[in-house]
C-alpha cells in the first residue's frame, strides 16, 4: 500500500497546557508530514476531522498523539488504516506534572544548559510513533487450508457430554470420543451427587442418566465409545484427527518422544543427537512422522479436552500412619463410594460400619496440607459419604476430621445441612494415626477444636484422596506436534493442564484444544458441568476467530502472525522449541513449518531468533529498532550537562497498563526514560538493547511480568525466557567495555503501578551513578 | 480405666440438650465469636466456643461437671453476635437445665419438673401432704386443719395451723436442703476433676477453710449483680432479677423471725404492721411481684432467646408466690375471709414447691452458680 502520514495531536485533558504544541508540530513538520491538533480528538469533531483527511486527503497512516493505546482504542479505528498511538496522557503529561518539570523560561531556551524534559519525553514519542508507522504493515488474514467448524469433545463423562450439549445447542456438529463401551464416566457410578438445585443442602441422585438420553435428541452430536484419539495433526480449524480403538496399534498413533533413559549409552553417556534421533526412529517403529497427515482421518475446528480423573492410588507404606494398606477397613473415598453404591456400607468382615472416620489431611506431622490432587472437592465428598453413613444407620455415625473444609458457594447451605444431623461430627485436627483396636480401630488426632489429643472408635476409615488428572499418566491428545503428544509440563501444576491457572481457564497450552472439568483442576459434577459450558464457548470461540484469520487467545481478534524468511533460516530450531504453544513443527533439516491458527502471536520466536528472521506485520525487530533509534539522544555537544537517557521495553498485558494507572493516579516518575511497548517479553530480542547502548543510551529496562509459581504472564513463560536472554547479555556489554547494571530487568504485578515511580527512579539513579555512556555522541 | 483421650459421642444427649431450647447448638463452626463477645468469659480457655463444639459432639461429660456453664449468666451477648444463627447463652442454659436434674436425686422427680405435663401432680403433693398430715394429726385430736375457720378475727392460723404449716415445710426445707447436699458433692468432685482434667487449676484438693473465704468474697458480688452488669443485650434483667433475689432475701429472714416468735418467745400473729419486721414482709412481697412480673414482661419481649418450660415456671412461680402471698394479706385486712383463706391455701403449695422442687428446678442455679463461682474464685481459674 502507498503510505500517506497524517499526524494528529490531541491538546485536551492537559496536553495543551503543559506541552509547548507549536514545537511538538514541528517534529513531524520538518520530516514533510502534515499535522492537525485539535483540542478534543476523540470527540465527534476530531474524529470527523480525521475522516475527512482520510476521504478527502487520502490519509491511510496516521500518528494520532493522544491519550493511551488502552482507551478509546475503538473511536481511533479506521478501516484499511495504520494507525499508532502515541501516548501523550498517561505517560507524559500526567506522570510528569510541570511543578516539577518545570518549563524554560525565554532566557533559558537554546543556552546551552537548560533543557526542557517534558517536551523532550514528548517529542520522543512523537518521534518513535513516526518512526513505527513507516516500518508497518496492515496484516492480511491466515487462512487455513480447509476449514471445518465440526468440535471434538474428548471423554464422555458428565463434563464432555455437557460441553458436547452445549455446543449442539448453539448450533455446531460435535462428535465425543470415549474410552470406555458406554458413556457417563465416574457420574454414573455414584451412590448420589452433591445438591445441584436451590437450596443446596439434600443429595441429589445421579443426573447423567438424563443428560445421556438428552443427547439422542441431537442429531449433531456423534457418539464414537469404545474409542480413543490415535492423533491430532494440524491446526484450529484444520485438525485431522485419527481416531483408533482401545490397545489398537495403528502407523497413525502419534511418534512418543524418546524416554529420558533411552537418551544415553550402556556406558551412561548422554548420545548425540543423531544417535538419539535414530534411537527415536527405532523406539517409533511403524509410526509415520508427525507432518504426514492421515488421508482418512476426521476434520475438526477445535476439542474440547474433557478426559476427566483417575482415584489416586496410594503408594505403598504412603499413608501407613493411617493404616492403609495394613488394616483392610482403611478405604479411600473412591473405595467408600464404590462400596455405597453398591449398597450398605460394611466392613471387611461383613460387620456394619456404624462408625467411620473421614481424614481429610494425611497429617503426620509435616504440615496441614490436604491429600494431594484435592481441593474442595474432596471436602464436599466427605460431607456426603459422612451422610451416606447416617443414611444406611439411624444409630450411625461419622467423624470429619479437616484441616481445611472448603464448601464453596451455595455448598455453604450443604455444609450447614450436614452439620445439623446429630449424628456427624466435624473437627479441625491433625490426624496422627489409626491403629488396630480389638475388630475395629482408632484414629487419633492431635491440636482437635476439642483439645490438644483425642482419640475415636471407627469401623471403618475413610481417606480423602484426591483426583488425578488423566493427563498425568497419558498424553490423551495425542497430538502429532513436534514439542510432543501431551501438554508441555511447566513444573507447576502437577500434571493438570492448563495454560494460566486464574487468568485464562479452559486454555490449554495449545490453541484449539480447551480443557474442561476434572482434567484441569479437582471439581464437583456440577462445577464440570459449569466448566463445560466455558470450554464449549472458547472451543466455538475458537473455530470462529479461525475462520476469519483471527488470533484467538488471549490477542483476541489480532490478524497479524508470524512471518519467517526462510532464506535466511539456519534450521537452529530455537523458535520451535521456545514457543510456549508448540505452533511450530520443524521438519528433518530443522526448517520450521509454521501452524498460525495455533500461534497466540506472543512473538517469542521473534524474540528467540538468532537471525532476527521472523516478525509481524505491525511489530517486528526493524519497526521496534526504528523505534529505538528515533530517541533522540542528547550529547555534551548539546548540553553541558546532558540528561540520561534511558531506554523501557514494558510488557503491554500487565506492565503498560500499570504505567498508565500510574500516570491516572498522577503518580510522577523521571522524564529521561522512554517506553517502547511489547507483545510479551519473550518476544524481546536482545539486539534492540544492542541498538540502543551502541546508540549512547545509558541505560536499558525491560518490565515484565511475575514469573516463577505465581507467574502472571499471558504467554506462560515469556518474562522468564527474557530474564534468561538478559542474563546472556553481560558478555555483548562487557565487549562493549559497558557494566552489567545498565541493563535490569523487574517484575511488576499489573495492580503495583504505585511501586512503578520508585522502581524506575532507582535504576534511573543507578545509572546516573555509572555515569554517561561513552558511546554518547559518536 | 478408659482412655482419657477417647470421645464417645452421645447421640442422645445432643438430642436432650435440642429439646431443652439448645436446637441451634449444630449450628455453630468454631469462629469463637461468642468467647470474644462475651464480657465475663475468661482471658484463658474461654467458654462459650469450646462448650459448643462439646455440645455438638454430645460429650456429656465435658460439659455437666463443667464450672464454666456457671460462669456464665445467660446475657445473650454471644447469641447476637453468632454470625451462623447459633446461640450460644441458649444452649448452655440448656446444658445447665441438664446439669440440674442430673445432680438431683431423685432423678424421677427432676424428670417431673421438666414435664409441663406432671405440673398438676407436682401441685397435687403438697395437698395431698397438708390434708393427710392435719386429717392424721384430727384422729389424735390435734387440731391443726380448721375447714370452717370461726368468725371474727381473720387469721390463718385459724384455717391451717402455723404449726401444721412450720411442721410440714421445715422438714421440706431441710429435705431441700439435703437433695442439694448430695448434688453438691457429686457436683464439686466433677468440676473440680474437670477444672484438673483442663488444666484451670493447679490447686489438687479443695481445702473447705479456702473455700469458704473465697465464698465470703463471692457473695457480695452477687448481691451487686456485678456479673450480670458487664452483658450488654440483657442488662434490663439486672434490676428485677436483683429485686428478686434480695426479696427472697428479705421473706427468708422475715420467715425465720416469725418463725422464732411462733416456737422460741411464743408470740402468736397476726402482727402488727408498724412491726419493722412486717414492713419488710411487706417491701419484700411488693418486690417480689414487681420483679416477677418485669421478668415475665422481658423474657416474653425477648423473641430471640429461647424460654422454655422451665424457665416460665420459674418466673411464674416468682410472681405467683408473691401475688398470693401479698393478697392474702391484703385479703384479711380487707376483711374478706373467703378470699383470704382459699389464697392461702395456694400460697402454701406454692411456697412448699418452692422448697421441695428448687433442687430440680431453674432455681437451683441459686446454689449451683454461686458453687461454681466460688470455685472459680477459689481455683484461681487459668
Amino acid at each position: 500500500m502507498d503510505k500517506k502520514y497524517g499526524v494528529y495531536i490531541c491538546t485536551g485533558c492537559g496536553i495543551g497546557d503543559a506541552l509547548n504544541i507549536k514545537a511538538l508540530c514541528e517534529v513531524p513538520e520538518e520530516e514533510g508530514l502534515p499535522v492537525q491538533t485539535h483540542p478534543f480528538l476523540c470527540g465527534k469533531d476530531g474524529v470527523e476531522l480525521i475522516k475527512k483527511d482520510i476521504a478527502d486527503k487520502g490519509i491511510n497512516t496516521m500518528v494520532i498523539a493522544a491519550c493511551s493505546r488502552r482507551v478509546n482504542f475503538d473511536i481511533f479505528k479506521f478501516d484499511g488504516c495504520i494507525v499508532d498511538r502515541v501516548n501523550l496522557r498517561e505517560q507524559v503529561v500526567w506522570s510528569h506534572p510541570r511543578s516539577e518539570f518545570p518549563a524554560l523560561t525565554e532566557d533559558q531556551i537554546d543556552d546551552g544548559v537548560h533543557f526542557d524534559r517534558l517536551q523532550m519525553l514528548a517529542e520522543d514519542y512523537l518521534k518513535m510513533g513516526m518512526a513505527k508507522v513507516e516500518k508497518i504493515k496492515l496484516p492480511e488474514p491466515y487462512q487455513v487450508e480447509t476449514f471445518s467448524n465440526k468440535i471434538l469433545v474428548i471423554g464422555g463423562g458428565i463434563t464432555g457430554i455437557s460441553a458436547a450439549l452445549d455446543a449442539a445447542k448453539a448450533g455446531y456438529n460435535v462428535t465425543i470420543v470415549e474410552k470406555e463401551a458406554s458413556l457417563g464416566g465416574y457420574a454414573a457410578k455414584v451412590r448420589k451427587q452433591l445438591p445441584d438445585q436451590d437450596p443446596y443442602d439434600t443429595l441429589a441422585l445421579p443426573a447423567v442418566e438424563s443428560k445421556i438420553r438428552e443427547i439422542e435428541s441431537y442429531d449433531n452430536i456423534t457418539v464414537r465409545t469404545g474409542t480413543l484419539v490415535a492423533r491430532l495433526a494440524g491446526e484450529p480449524g484444520n485438525f485431522t484427527v485419527t481416531l483408533k480403538k482401545p490397545g489398537e496399534k495403528i502407523e497413525f498413533d502419534v511418534p512418543y518422544p524418546l524416554p529420558e533413559e533411552m537418551k544415553f549409552d550402556e556406558n551412561g553417556k548422554e548420545l548425540d543427537v543423531e544417535a538419539q534421533h535414530k534411537r527415536f526412529l527405532e523406539y517409533n517403529k511403524g509410526k509415520v512422522d508427525i507432518l504426514k497427515f492421515d488421508p482418512s482421518g476426521e476434520k475438526f475446528g477445535a476439542v474440547v479436552l474433557a478426559a476427566g480423573w483417575r482415584p489416586y492410588k496410594p503408594k505403598d507404606d504412603e499413608f501407613s500412619h493411617l493404616g492403609y494398606g495394613e488394616l483392610p477397613d482403611v478405604v479411600t473415598n473412591h473405595q467408600f463410594e464404590e462400596m455405597a453404591a453398591k449398597g450398605k456400607i460394611i466392613t471387611s468382615d461383613g460387620r456394619e460400619a456404624k462408625s467411620v472416620v473421614f481424614i481429610q489431611s494425611p497429617g503426620k506431622g509435616e504440615d496441614d496440607a490436604d491429600f494431594n490432587y484435592c481441593g474442595s472437592v474432596t471436602s464436599m465428598v466427605a460431607l456426603k459419604q459422612a451422610k451416606y453413613v447416617r443414611e444406611d444407620y439411624t444409630d450411625g455415625k461419622a467423624y470429619i476430621f479437616y484441616q481445611h473444609m472448603r464448601t464453596p458457594g451455595l455448598l455453604e447451605n450443604f455444609y450447614k445441612s450436614i452439620q445439623q444431623d446429630e449424628g456427624i461430627f466435624l473437627t479441625k485436627g491433625e490426624v496422627i494415626g489409626v491403629s488396630k483396636n480389638g475388630s475395629g480401630m482408632i484414629v487419633e488426632a492431635d491440636n482437635t477444636l476439642l483439645g490438644e489429643k483425642m482419640k475415636v472408635k471407627a469401623d471403618m476409615v475413610v481417606l480423602a484422596t484426591g483426583m488425578v488428572p488423566v493427563t498425568v499418566d497419558d498424553p490423551v491428545v495425542n497430538m502429532a506436534y513436534r514439542q510432543g503428544p501431551a501438554f508441555r509440563d511447566i513444573g507447576l501444576f502437577e500434571g493438570y493442564c492448563d495454560s494460566n491457572y486464574i487468568c485464562f481457564p479452559y486454555e490449554t497450552q495449545r490453541t484449539g484444544i480447551y480443557a474442561a472439568g476434572a482434567v484441569r483442576r479437582s471439581m464437583t459434577m456440577e462445577e464440570s458441568v459449569e466448566d463445560a459450558t466455558g470450554a464449549a464457548l472458547k472451543a466455538i470461540q475458537c473455530i470462529e476467530s479461525v475462520n476469519r484469520g483471527v488470533s484467538v487467545h488471549p490477542r483476541s481478534g489480532d490478524m497479524t502472525y508470524p512471518d519467517f524468511f526462510f532464506q535466511r533460516c539456519t534450521q537452529c530450531k530455537r523458535c520451535t522449541e521456545e514457543c510456549p504453544f508448540g505452533a511450530l513443527d520443524d521438519d528433518e533439516k530443522g526448517t520450521p513449518k509454521p501452524n498460525p491458527a495455533r500461534c497466540r502471536r506472543c512473538g517469542t520466536c521473534m524474540g528467540a531468533c538468532p537471525e532476527r528472521i521472523i516478525g509481524f506485520a505491525d511489530y517486528n525487530i526493524d519497526s521496534v529498532g526504528s523505534m529505538v533509534k528515533a530517541i533522540n539522544v542528547p550529547s555534551e555537544d548539546d548540553y553541558e550537562e546532558p540528561p540520561m537517557r534511558i531506554i523501557g521495553f514494558v510488557c503491554e498485558n500487565d506492565a503498560y497498563p500499570a504505567i498508565d494507572i500510574a500516570g491516572l493516579n498522577r503518580l510522577s516518575y523521571s522524564a529521561d526514560v522512554r517506553f517502547i511497548p511489547v507483545r510479551c517479553l519473550g518476544s524481546m530480542n536482545v539486539i534492540w538493547i544492542k541498538d540502543a547502548l551502541a546508540q549512547g543510551m545509558d541505560g536499558a529496562f525491560l518490565l515484565g511480568c511475575k514469573y516463577g509459581d505465581d507467574y502472571q504472564c499471558h504467554f506462560i513463560k515469556g518474562s522468564e525466557l527474557a530474564d534468561i536472554r538478559m542474563k546472556k547479555i553481560g558478555d555483548a556489554l562487557s565487549s562493549l567495555a559497558l557494566e552489567d547494571e545498565r541493563v535490569a530487568q523487574f517484575e511488576v504485578a499489573i495492580d503495583e503501578y504505585d511501586k512503578l515511580p520508585k522502581m524506575i527512579n532507582d535504576f534511573v539513579e543507578n545509572v546516573e551513578e555509572l555515569g554517561p555512556n561513552p558511546f554518547k555522541g559518536f | 480405666m478408659t482412655d482419657k483421650y477417647l470421645v464417645e459421642p452421645d447421640v442422645n444427649f445432643i438430642k436432650e440438650i435440642i429439646g431443652l431450647g439448645g436446637d441451634t447448638l449444630k449450628k455453630c463452626f468454631q469462629c469463637a465469636t461468642c468467647s470474644v463477645a462475651c464480657p465475663i468469659s475468661p482471658d484463658t480457655k474461654p467458654f462459650p466456643r469450646k462448650e459448643m463444639v462439646a455440645a455438638s459432639w454430645g460429650l456429656k461429660d465435658k460439659l455437666v461437671g463443667n464450672p464454666d456453664i456457671w460462669l456464665c449468666h445467660n446475657c445473650g451477648d454471644c447469641t447476637t453476635r453468632c454470625p451462623r444463627g447459633a446461640a450460644p447463652g441458649d444452649v448452655l442454659g440448656a446444658v445447665r437445665s441438664y446439669a440440674v436434674t442430673e445432680y438431683a436425686v431423685p432423678k424421677a422427680v427432676g424428670k417431673a419438673v421438666k414435664d409441663p405435663k406432671k405440673l398438676p401432680i407436682l401441685l397435687a403433693v403438697p395437698v395431698v401432704i397438708f390434708l393427710a398430715v392435719g386429717l392424721i394429726l384430727k384422729l389424735f385430736g390435734v387440731n391443726w386443719l380448721n375447714f370452717s375457720p370461726h368468725g371474727g378475727e381473720i387469721w390463718q392460723d385459724h384455717f391451717i395451723s402455723n404449726y401444721l404449716v412450720d411442721s410440714i415445710m421445715v422438714p421440706t426445707f431441710f429435705g431441700a436442703i439435703a437433695v442439694f447436699a448430695l448434688g453438691l458433692k457429686r457436683f464439686l468432685a466433677d468440676i473440680h476433676a474437670n477444672a484438673l482434667a483442663e488444666g484451670k487449676t493447679d490447686k489438687e484438693k479443695i481445702a473447705p477453710a479456702g473455700f469458704i473465704k473465697a465464698l465470703l468474697r463471692v457473695v457480695p458480688t452477687i448481691l451487686r449483680h456485678q456479673k450480670f452488669n458487664e452483658c450488654s443485650e440483657n442488662s434490663e434483667r439486672t434490676t428485677p432479677h436483683m429485686m428478686v433475689l434480695l426479696s427472697f432475701i428479705g421473706l427468708f429472714v422475715v420467715t425465720t423471725c416469725f418463725f422464732l416468735a411462733e416456737w422460741v418467745f411464743l408470740i402468736d400473729g397476726p402482727y402488727s404492721q408498724l412491726n419493722p419486721i412486717k414492713w419488710l414482709a411487706n417491701v419484700s412481697g411488693i418486690a417480689l411481684i414487681i420483679g416477677g412480673f418485669l421478668l415475665i414482661k422481658n423474657r416474653a419481649a425477648k423473641k430471640d432467646q429461647v424460654s422454655t418450660y422451665w424457665d416460665w415456671a420459674l418466673v411464674w412461680l416468682v410472681l405467683l408466690l408473691g401475688l398470693t402471698g401479698l393478697l392474702t394479706e391484703t385479703a384479711r385486712l380487707g376483711g374478706i375471709a373467703w378470699l383470704s383463706y382459699s389464697l392461702y391455701a395456694i400460697h402454701l403449695v406454692l411456697v412448699w414447691s418452692l422448697f421441695a422442687y428448687t433442687p430440680f428446678s431453674k432455681l437451683a442455679h441459686l446454689v449451683y452458680r454461686t458453687v461454681a463461682l466460688t470455685y472459680n474464685e477459689y481455683s484461681g481459674r487459668q
